[in-house]
């Protein structure tokens, strides 16, 4: 039921015909890639959900994890996901409730269990890997929210890049104070964002099926930088094997 | 693919050329003619000669052989010329017409026809859809504009998208007194393309730097690469902040316009960017004069407090870093001039005098300051410290660059002293200052790159998405 065992996330989609990943998948292949993401499981049920829920250790979100679903907030009237779910018999109520509006909708879902990270303790990043066909593979940081899709506050690399040159694109940006401890907070860990930077990019330079990598947000805090969401788009696959 | 015949050739044939003044064939003859080697025209329905030389009927009637040949014919004829011209064996062929690639599918089969009959004589074709190319320093002026043989020489190369653009700058640097080692319009870049054009004036003796203008292109990684491997500094001038993707399925995508991953891109392969043609011919000059600049601190020495202003200002707006000048300066300054205005960085002497020059070279020599720009109104009592400033460069191993303004006519002679001294003259503050601006950015990324970016570099290589 878990999430890292076996198969490659990107042939599984391959053969189902999909060129998108759940975020599940997108989040093990990000593993794979060296990033660190929140504890999730997926499950079958809403028993499955809650058995994985105490795996995984309260709270949890629980969130609806269906390829035919990208903007999981917006589906099913709000019940695609559901934070902070503190008991078993609350995560099992979350469970029916996408099941329910699956079934409704005619779709086939699984419910993704993850890990609940307190936000108000960091800052979230958006960080991307894209491949362009003029520019072959490239990233992206900026900082989440208002910043980088309002003010276009956003920097950008060819992959792939080492350590300091994903930091000078993050410590580019305007908003780039706000990661040096603004608010009296501790100063955010830059190293390990652009770690996460480096790896996206040579997530993308390494796979040549993936068209697009959204890890977003990210969230920064003084001790890391951990993947709370993500999305892995993929080509069409006509042409190339992987 | 060798560019040498199509960029340095000992013979040229005019195909298409005329006696009517009002066609191309004329004006590109009449250029033509300026250079060393011989300039035949060829046409096979014209008699006689002209501007003294004999028309001959095709290519492969010349006797001797031909490097390049410029093709001032209509489009549709080109594929039959060219064959003629690789049966000549000639190497080299600007393509003056357009409706090729940039005209529709009918003009891009008809580009690609060219292109294979240009592989299979492996001949180099400039453009189609351009305007040509000149290198004044050989009197060899392969373009059909009136006037290029008035561009003077200098050790900046122009490589234009556009051959418009590519003659704005010719003229541009007439008009300023800069000179060009090359203005080169690429055009269609049917099999020349800004990484042929770039690795070939690397290597052209003349040329000490390279001014880019690029609207896009399809292998932007490639042009990238080749920007980072050649020694030549580049400065690049990115037209157009076209909208991003509309592919994009991510947030990703729709915040990765092509214009970002340009600037982007271009500083991260060690090329400072621009945003006008002035400024990138203004930036060529500075690069030429000193490619080897260890880092990016900027010395400013004023005789105008205003003027000093306005250039410090603008060179930390730009990024540039204007260090504390060292106490062994300090007090050298305090020598020459007691009581100075203001003996910081900037040096603001406060007016014109015969120490000027003691005093830049003061700054220049201050190990601190890797480049100096300096500002002083021209005066005719006084002129320009030219024989301070001559030899400086290389004494003090620092760049000067020179900022000034006054009637023309009469600073004239001063300021082609200066610049026949190896010293860059500008016209305006701003102009002054952002030049040094490039300057500074160029050692800064050249210096990162140095310190980190070797491993990056190579692992790019592989990385190459295409």
């Amino acid at each position: 039921m878990t999430d890292d065992t076996g198969s490659d996330p990107i042939a599984t989609a391959r053969e189902e015909g999909r060129t998108t990943l759940t975020e599940a998948e997108s989040k093990s292949l990000l593993r794979e890639a060296g990033v660190e993401t929140t504890a999730f499981a997926v499950a079958a049920d809403a028993d499955g959900a809650a058995a994985a829920a105490e795996t995984v250790g309260f709270p949890v979100v629980l969130k609806v994890s269906s390829p035919a679903v990208t903007h999981k907030s917006e589906w099913g009237g709000g019940a695609g996901v559901a934070v902070g779910l503190e008991t078993a018999e609350a995560v099992r109520g979350a469970a029916e409730r996408v099941l329910t509006e699956a079934e409704a909708a005619g779709v086939e879902a699984d419910l993704l269990v993850e890990e609940l990270r307190d936000t108000d303790g960091g800052t979230e990043v958006i960080v991307g890997g894209l491949r362009d066909p003029s520019f072959g593979p490239v990233v992206l940081a900026g900082l989440g929210g208002v910043f980088a899709e309002v003010f276009e506050d956003t920097g950008h690399r060819l992959a792939p890049v080492d350590r300091a040159e994903a930091r000078a694109a993050i410590e580019e940006l305007q908003a780039a104070e706000l990661l040096g401890g603004y608010r009296g907070g501790d100063a955010a860990d830059v190293d390990a964002l652009a770690d996460v930077v480096a790896a996206v990019g040579d997530l993308v330079v390494a796979r040549e099926a993936v068209v697009e990598v959204d890890v977003n947000p990210v969230l920064v805090t003084g001790e890391g930088a951990v993947a709370l969401d993500a999305l892995v788009v993929l080509d069409d696959g006509e042409g190339r094997d992987e | 693919m060798n560019l040498q015949r199509l960029f340095d050739p000992d013979t040229i044939a005019v195909v298409g050329a005329s006696t009517d003044e009002d066609k191309i064939g004329y004006e590109a003859m009449a250029n033509a003619v300026g250079f060393d080697g011989t300039a035949y025209p060829v046409n096979p329905s014209a008699e006689g000669s002209v501007l003294g030389e004999a028309f001959v009927e095709s290519v492969g009637d010349i006797d001797e052989r031909v490097d390049l040949a410029l093709l001032c014919v209509p489009g549709p004829v080109v594929p039959e010329v060219l064959e003629e011209c690789g049966e000549a064996d000639i190497g080299g062929a600007v393509i003056y017409a357009g409706g090729f690639a940039e005209a529709g599918d009918d003009g891009r089969e008809l580009q690609a026809a060219v292109v294979d009959i240009a592989d299979a004589h492996d001949v180099a074709l400039l453009g189609p859809n351009t305007s040509g190319f000149v290198v004044p320093g050989e009197g060899l002026l392969c373009s059909f504009a009136g006037g290029v043989e008035r561009v003077p020489a200098g050790d900046v190369a122009a490589i234009a998208q556009s051959g418009g653009i590519a003659h704005d700058l010719a003229f541009r640097a007439t008009r300023e007194g800069y000179g060009l080692s090359a203005m080169v319009g690429l055009g269609n870049r049917a099999n020349v393309g800004f990484e042929e054009a770039i690795a070939y004036f690397d290597g052209h003796d003349d040329t000490d730097a390279i001014a880019l203008h690029v609207e896009g292109t399809d292998d932007a990684r490639s042009l990238l690469e080749t920007c980072r491997a050649v020694e030549t500094p580049v400065v690049a001038y990115k037209v157009g902040q076209s909208d991003v993707g509309e592919f994009a399925e991510s947030h990703t995508g729709a915040l990765t316009g092509d214009h970002d991953l340009y600037l982007a891109g271009f500083e991260q392969y060690g090329v400072p960017t621009v945003d006008s043609t002035a400024a990138l011919l203004d930036a060529g000059v500075a690069l030429a004069t000193e490619p080897e600049l260890t880092g990016g601190d900027v010395g400013v020495v004023t005789a105008q407090a205003g003027p000093g202003i306005v250039i410090a200002d603008r060179l930390q707006r730009a990024g540039a870093t204007l260090p504390e000048l060292g106490p062994e300066t300090r007090e050298r300054i305090d020598g020459i001039l007691p009581g100075i205005t203001f003996s910081g960085n900037p040096v603001d002497t406060g007016r014109p005098m015969p120490e000027f020059g003691d005093v830049v070279e003061a700054v220049a020599t201050d190990d601190a300051v890797d480049v100096v720009v300096v500002y002083e109104l021209f005066e005719e009592a006084l002129g320009f410290p030219v024989e301070a400033l001559d030899g400086l460069h290389e004494t003090a191993d620092t760049p000067v660059l020179f900022v000034s303004e006054g009637p023309p006519d009469s600073m004239a002679a001063e300021v082609a002293a200066l610049r026949e001294a190896g010293v860059p003259v500008y016209f305006q503050p701003e102009r002054g200052a952002e030049a040094a601006a490039t300057l500074a950015r160029y050692a800064e990324i050249r210096k990162s790159e140095d310190e980190d970016g070797v491993a990056a570099g190579s692992a790019a290589d592989t990385g190459g998405g295409r």
